[in-house]
């Protein structure tokens, strides 16, 4: 199509017709549920969360909006890695569309087992995203992606099972983006995704108690994404793989933002329960952009937003 | 999943539009009408729309409504203001412009009795208040609205004035029969009728004593909170019989004894 013309990028080893994916958690995996049209303008599609064992998800509260957000609490629910492989995986394939296979794990060795499992059917598989925000077991708990060590351990073990394109998709609760985009692109990653939902939570008033199980759950949507532009800004400036922007954006106005801001790529989560045909939009947006500019090529729309020329400092 | 056979499996469609009218109907409810830019599809009874402010990102997401009257380019709504989407939706002047996802979910079946009762508590007469006119055509249709009381006064002549032989039931009493929609429900129902319930979700529970008195055909419309309306986000799952089912793809009609009635 000539309106994607230009558009065409290569992230982490995935050659997409579009800069626009869509997020992990977001879309279901039966294509038979897709709006019509509505992967117009779409460059990549991520699974929800794989984990080896099938998980029924949380009890009690999954959902509660906030101002211009949204706390979930869903839980990684899906049907483990076999049912992914046998189910979900040829109807996300049969989109034409490159899949990204999110991947959660809890150990080392779950880390493993999903691959090996994932490795039977790498032909159908874009790159696997690994999910560094869900719990390590060994370190009682914390997420992989907050301890430098665990992120390290982690990815570069995902690197010796996996031939294929591997991403990273960050945790916003990183003490340091830049330092732990580092570390996945020392230890093998061909692409960082900045970021995720932030850790965030609600109170139940009239109970006097937490609104969710779990206490804490997932924050997305719009009123995150300036935390989300910032993280972006300081992983761009940090690595020479792509970084691919995540976390708010609503419409292609805050697309071009990430791209501006050093993403090569972005990803749209919450948005698309406002409007499906926000990847459409947001592609007419970047074309429109990189015209008006004279920029022949998406790739180098990323980080055009850091040649700033205003004074560092000062009043 | 299984239970997705009884689906209608058409994916919803994003629509934008505009409120065509917005007016009062009793006790603090909001009737309004939406036209939408482009054509609708055909909606059965059950079925939903997430209803949204163009343009506005707080509130964020649509909020769910069960349609009626959908037709063409046309489509109503029936609401109660009870927090601050419902709240900005029931203040939009004629004109405003709203985005519309739908329609959502699988809907009532097809009924295969000759005889059916559609029992509503308070809001959920909305997916009734056409369908009742439109299958008394060829069959036996009993309607059953429950209030609270002598606040839904004005609420339950709303409806009276469209469904004119609905039976009311009031808790207090104040309203036509004392007692709950479902006793009422209970007190007219014949064997092999076919039942369907719409209202608060402990109403529903409370519809087992139909079950319990031989319904073999009861149906209810379960509500949820939910994000994405297209079986995405898994914010609206539903624990049931054949597992975890969503709200807005399986849903939000189900079977009462395919629910699993423990929360």
């Amino acid at each position: 199509m000539s309106k994607l013309a230009g558009l065409h990028i290569n992230v982490g080893g995935v050659s997409m017709e579009t800069p626009v994916i869509i997020a992990s958690g977001v879309w279901p995996m039966n294509p038979s549920l897709w709006p019509k049209g509505s992967l117009e303008g779409v460059g990549a599609i991520c699974s929800k969360a794989i984990t080896l064992e099938p998980r029924a998800g949380n009890r009690g509260n999954r959902l509660r909006e906030t101002h211009s957000g949204l706390l979930n609490s869903i839980g990684l629910q899906n049907g483990g890695a076999v049912s992914f492989i046998e189910n979900d995986l040829p109807a996300l394939s049969s989109s034409g569309k490159p899949v990204v296979a999110n991947i959660a794990f809890e150990t080392l060795d779950e880390l493993r087992m999903i691959i090996e499992r994932l490795n039977s059917c790498r032909d159908m598989i874009g790159a696997i995203e690994m999910n560094v925000s869900c719990p390590n077991v060994s370190m009682g708990g914390m997420a992989w992606g907050m301890d430098k060590g665990s992120l390290e351990r982690s990815v570069t073990a995902a690197r010796s099972l996996w031939e294929g394109p591997l991403w990273v998709k960050l945790s916003p609760q990183a003490p340091s983006i830049a330092t732990a985009a580092r570390i996945c692109e020392t230890s093998g990653a061909q692409a960082v995704v900045v970021g995720n939902t932030w850790l965030g939570m609600a109170m139940d008033n009239d109970r006097e108690e937490p609104f969710f199980d779990r206490v804490f759950a997932g924050l997305s949507g719009p009123a995150i994404f300036p935390l989300s532009l910032r993280l972006v800004w300081e992983a761009a400036g940090s690595v020479n793989i792509p970084v691919v922007g995540c976390g708010g954006i609503c419409g292609p106005e805050e697309a071009l933002s990430m791209f501006l801001a050093g993403a090569s790529a972005v990803a749209l989560g919450t948005g698309l329960f406002l409007d499906s045909r926000i990847p459409s939009s947001t592609c007419e947006k970047l074309s429109e952009h990189m015209k008006r500019r004279s920029i022949p090529e998406i790739k180098d729309l990323a980080g055009r937003g850091r040649h700033f020329r205003r004074l560092q400092g000062g009043a | 999943m299984d239970l997705l056979h009884k689906s209608k499996h058409q994916p919803p469609l994003d629509l934008k539009g505009s409120l065509a009218f917005s007016e009062a109907a009793g006790s603090g409810c909001r009737y309004i009408r939406v036209e939408t830019d482009s054509a609708l599809p055909d909606t059965s009874p059950g079925q939903f729309f997430l209803l949204r402010v163009s343009g506005v990102s707080d509130p964020l997401l649509g909020r769910p409504f069960a349609s009626f009257s959908g037709s063409g380019n046309s489509v109503d709504f029936l609401f109660r203001p009870v927090g601050r989407g419902t709240e900005l939706l029931a203040s939009l002047p004629p004109g405003t412009r709203v985005d519309l996802r739908g329609p959502c979910g699988n809907g009532f079946p097809v009924p295969r009795s000759r005889r059916l009762i559609l029992v509503a508590g308070t809001l959920g007469i909305a997916p009734f208040l056409d369908a009742a006119a439109r299958f008394s055509r060829t069959l036996g249709v009993t309607t059953i609205l429950g209030v609270p009381g002598h606040g839904w006064r004005d609420f339950s002549g709303w409806c009276r004035d469209r469904i004119p032989d609905i039976h009311i039931a009031s808790d207090d009493g104040t309203i036509g029969n004392p007692g709950t929609a479902v006793e009422e429900a209970l007190s007219l129902f014949q064997h092999e009728d076919e039942v369907w319930a719409c209202g608060p979700n402990p109403m529903l529970k409370n519809m087992g004593a139909m079950h319990s008195a031989g319904c073999e055909r009861l149906f209810v419309s379960l509500e949820r909170r939910m994000a994405c309306g297209m079986g995405g986000c898994l914010g609206c799952s539903i624990e049931t019989r054949s597992g975890s089912a969503r709200a807005c793809v399986e849903g939000p009609v189900f079977e009462w004894k395919e629910v699993l009635w423990n929360e």
